[in-house]
């Protein structure tokens, strides 16, 4: 382990660990951070905590927040946000671009040939029955057809970065991710709170995602209609990303629906109006699959519209994301996602899976059992930090706890290298120190795939931590994709005080 | 626009404006008690403060909560009490709630507006200012409602969202004005006997001050103030945006604006009730009104509000 102690103002203290976003081996801090770095030595600790209570109160007064479950009707809080930008150069951008435009193809073509042709599964490329027991696997969608052939038309694919600087995927979410509207408004939080520090950067523009991500969502309308009739579907004010809902229906200037909003009529999905029925054609759903429609799936479910799916057969609504995109989410599918780039496309994959060891192979299985502590065990259902097992912070009980569990179904999990995620400086306490982060870049697949440039960055705050998500207490920061060089030194805002 | 949007920016509207009328309440009898005036009025029947729950209806729920409660019970029951429905800290706590969930239809600027108000009232700061001075803490509330009505003005086109925020603003107004005259003049009518002239006037600039009328009566009425040219003036003036002519005008505008009809007929039986009580409130004068009975008119024109409210909820947000 490398460490080093700077001296420069914030940056008092700080320690530099495994791979570090902004200081190479050497302590000096990378071209594209030397500005940044610079500018920030130069900040008192008043200066920094000014700005970073600033953003607090932009996101609380916008109502920024997401809700946090198991307490009562559901709290709001805001994420916190961390006011030091996250930086990526041009060069590297451009790998991670091409390398998430080809793993979303390869899922695409995946799911579509999972409810078709199923040639993959006869090719014995990956077990049938790892496909038809993920949880994500939708019965119902075997044979179903969906404009152009596309599933995945909003993805979420988490990316880290190894010990050796090297982006790796981390997990696909291709169901209903979330987080774009804290990218998009933390940009509009840093350029309140570094407007000098942002404007010489020179750092490539994010704001038409919603005009984008319209513009996919049209593309899957199946009623050739001049101006079809698009919508957002969540689950209601109390679900954890209502906020995202809800910003991402105002940005695109249309309608935010709920289940009892919609009903089924005649093959068609209406919304009721002032004015009467109004047919809808494209949903953009944050409902989860089994949710979506009591007379075909989860008959308890009141989120839902019945009826749903049988406008889903006809072909007369285009849904976003298709229905049965969760297999790919599974975490027992995700070791073969760079056999499905080879697969489908022909190609050599250019992003890496995180080495994993498959639990219902034996001899993964016994390598893992006698291992658990050096090991990240998952379960291949679970998301936001649950149902985890960090083996070297955890304790004997809870590995025999884990142990048992796998023996019991080892489909269930499973299990991962423990890997030290980098780390960039993040603000605590007034003063700068290294914490993990990881990176959600989102990619959209409709008319054409588009990537947004940078996405959501998240950051493990507790010191040590290596789980980002904002259920478990992570925060995010601004990311930064880099047109072209960085500035040399960012020139103050002359007479102004500023940054 | 979505049914259940349309009626939640209708109540939107509505909390905000009772909240707003609640705030001008307290502060106008908050200040009235701590004049002489307010002695004389708890020898003669009830207290200024106590008289806001008598407008708003919540007395025995008052009397229920805080069995010997006061002055300062009334206020902080009305002001900030969670488990009181009618508390401002209550209805802007469901308006921010309804505003919330159709956030995407208002501008950012209302929706952070109510947000922020809504924080303010939960905060330490609200409570701070509250205990230095009810009255400058009042003040700031109604600023407050008053910045979301003219971020409504300013920020919104005059789609559907804009005309259902303004109906419900207008008829809440009505309705509130219909039962705050209510009370008053039976005020008033309890003090006659009293005959002090001095404390006609009291009551009279309390019954335009808790309207935000007073200036504008005096610029029109030139006179010392009387009782029934107050009352006549806030029910039948023309151009007096608290009016209740004027709020039964604007309220029948926003209806004609959503079925897109005209003037000259109505397109929903809410219209036409609407638009006959404002042909009464344009026709009449005050002598028939006070001959008819200023009690069972004032019964009239709310009962005609809840049939109102009723038939919108029918034709609109039962869709």
């Amino acid at each position: 382990m490398n460490r080093r102690v700077f001296d420069a103002g914030p940056f008092d203290q700080y320690e530099r660990h495994g791979f570090d976003e902004m200081f190479a081996e050497d302590g000096q801090p990378r071209p594209h951070y030397a500005a940044l770095y610079n500018r920030l030595a130069t900040l008192s600790a008043e200066d920094m905590e000014s700005r970073h209570h600033m953003a607090d109160l932009v996101m609380r007064r916008q109502g920024i927040t997401f809700t946090v479950y198991g307490r009562g009707e559901g709290l709001e809080q805001i994420i916190p946000f961390d006011p030091i930008p996250r930086l990526i150069s041009s060069e590297e951008w451009e790998t991670i671009e091409r390398g998430l435009e080809q793993r979303v193809r390869a899922l695409n073509a995946f799911v579509h040939d999972v409810y078709h042709d199923r040639l993959i599964l006869k090719d014995r490329v990956v077990p049938a029955e790892l496909v038809v027991g993920a949880s994500g696997y939708q019965r119902e969608c075997v044979g179903l057809r969906v404009p152009r052939d596309i599933y995945i038309h909003i993805s979420g694919i988490d990316l880290i970065r190894d010990e050796h600087g090297r982006f790796l995927v981390l997990e696909d979410n291709a169901r209903t991710p979330s987080g774009v509207s804290y990218v998009l408004n933390n940009r509009h939080v840093m350029k309140q709170v570094f407007p000098f520090l942002f404007q010489q950067y020179n750092v490539r523009p994010i704001d038409d995602y919603p005009a984008n991500l319209l513009a996919t969502l049209r593309a899957i309308d199946p009623s050739g209609r001049d101006d079809p009739t698009v919508a957002v579907m969540t689950p209601g004010v109390y679900n954890s990303a209502y906020f995202e809902h809800s910003f991402l229906a105002r940005q695109m200037g249309v309608e935010l629906v709920e289940g009892r909003d919609l009903f089924f009529d005649g093959g068609y999905v209406y919304m009721r109006t002032t004015r009467g029925p109004r047919r809808v054609d494209v949903l953009y759903r944050r409902v989860d699959d089994r949710s979506l429609d009591p007379l075909a799936f989860d008959r308890t479910s009141v989120l839902g519209v019945p009826g749903l799916y049988g406008a889903l057969r006809a072909g007369n609504l285009g849904l976003a994301n298709a229905l049965g995109t969760g297999v790919c989410d599974d975490k027992a599918i995700y070791p073969f996602v760079p056999e499905f780039v080879r697969y489908y496309l022909r190609e050599e994959p250019i992003l890496a899976n995180v080495e994993t060891f498959r639990l219902t192979e034996p001899s993964h299985r016994q390598h893992v059992l006698s291992n658990l502590e050096k090991l990240v065990v998952k379960a291949v259902d679970g998301s936001g930090g649950y149902g985890m097992l960090i083996g070297p912070a955890s304790t004997k009980a809870q590995r025999e706890e884990f142990a048992r569990k796998i023996e019991a179904d080892p489909r269930r999990f499973i299990a991962q290298p423990t890997i030290s995620l980098s780390q960039h400086p993040t603000f605590v306490d007034g003063r700068l120190a290294g914490r993990h982060i990881d990176l959600r870049p989102f990619v959209l697949f409709g008319d054409q795939v588009r990537v947004l440039p940078g996405g959501l960055t998240r950051v493990a705050l507790p010191k040590g931590s290596l789980v980002v998500n904002s259920s478990q207490g992570g925060g995010t920061k601004d990311t930064w994709v880099l047109r072209g060089d960085p500035p040399e030194k960012i020139e103050g805002p002359g007479e102004l005080q500023g940054d | 626009m979505l049914s259940r949007v349309a009626e939640n920016l209708y109540w939107i509207s509505r909390y905000l404006e009772r909240v707003e009328s609640v705030a001008r309440l307290l502060d106008d009898s908050f200040q009235l008690e701590l004049d002489a005036a307010g002695l004389h009025a708890a020898a003669s029947g009830e207290r200024p403060v106590e008289s806001v729950l008598s407008i708003l209806g919540c007395k025995e729920a008052f009397h229920k909560a805080h069995p010997n409660g006061g002055r300062s019970e009334v206020l902080k029951f009305l002001t900030f009490e969670r488990d009181h429905a009618d508390s401002m800290l209550s209805m802007i706590g469901r308006a921010r709630e309804n505003a919330r969930g159709t956030q995407e239809t208002l501008s950012a600027e209302v929706w952070g507006q109510i947000n922020r108000l809504y924080l303010y009232l939960c905060g330490r700061q609200a409570r701070r200012r509250y205990r230095t001075s009810p009255s400058r803490f009042f003040e700031g509330i109604k600023r407050s409602c008053i910045l979301y009505t003219g971020l409504v003005e300013s920020t919104l086109p005059r789609s559907e969202v804009y005309h259902f925020l303004q109906f419900g603003r207008y008829l809440e107004r009505v309705m509130q004005l219909s039962r705050i005259l209510g009370v008053k003049v039976q005020a008033l009518r309890q003090v006659e006997p009293l005959a002090a002239g001095s404390l006609r006037v009291v009551y009279s600039t309390s019954l335009l001050q808790s309207c935000s009328a007073y200036d504008a009566y005096i610029r029109q009425a030139h006179e010392q103030i009387d009782p029934l040219g107050a009352v006549g003036y806030l029910m039948l003036d023309p151009d007096f945006p608290r009016s209740m002519r004027f709020g039964v005008d604007r309220a029948c505008v926003a209806l004609r604006a959503i079925s897109g009809g005209d003037e000259h007929g109505f397109a929903t039986e809410a219209e036409r009730l609407l638009g006959r009580l404002g042909s009464d409130l344009r026709f009449l004068d005050l002598d028939e009104v006070i001959h008819r009975g200023l009690e069972q008119f004032l019964t009239e024109v709310l009962s005609t509000c809840h049939r109102v409210a009723h038939e919108v909820h029918q034709t609109y947000f039962l869709a």
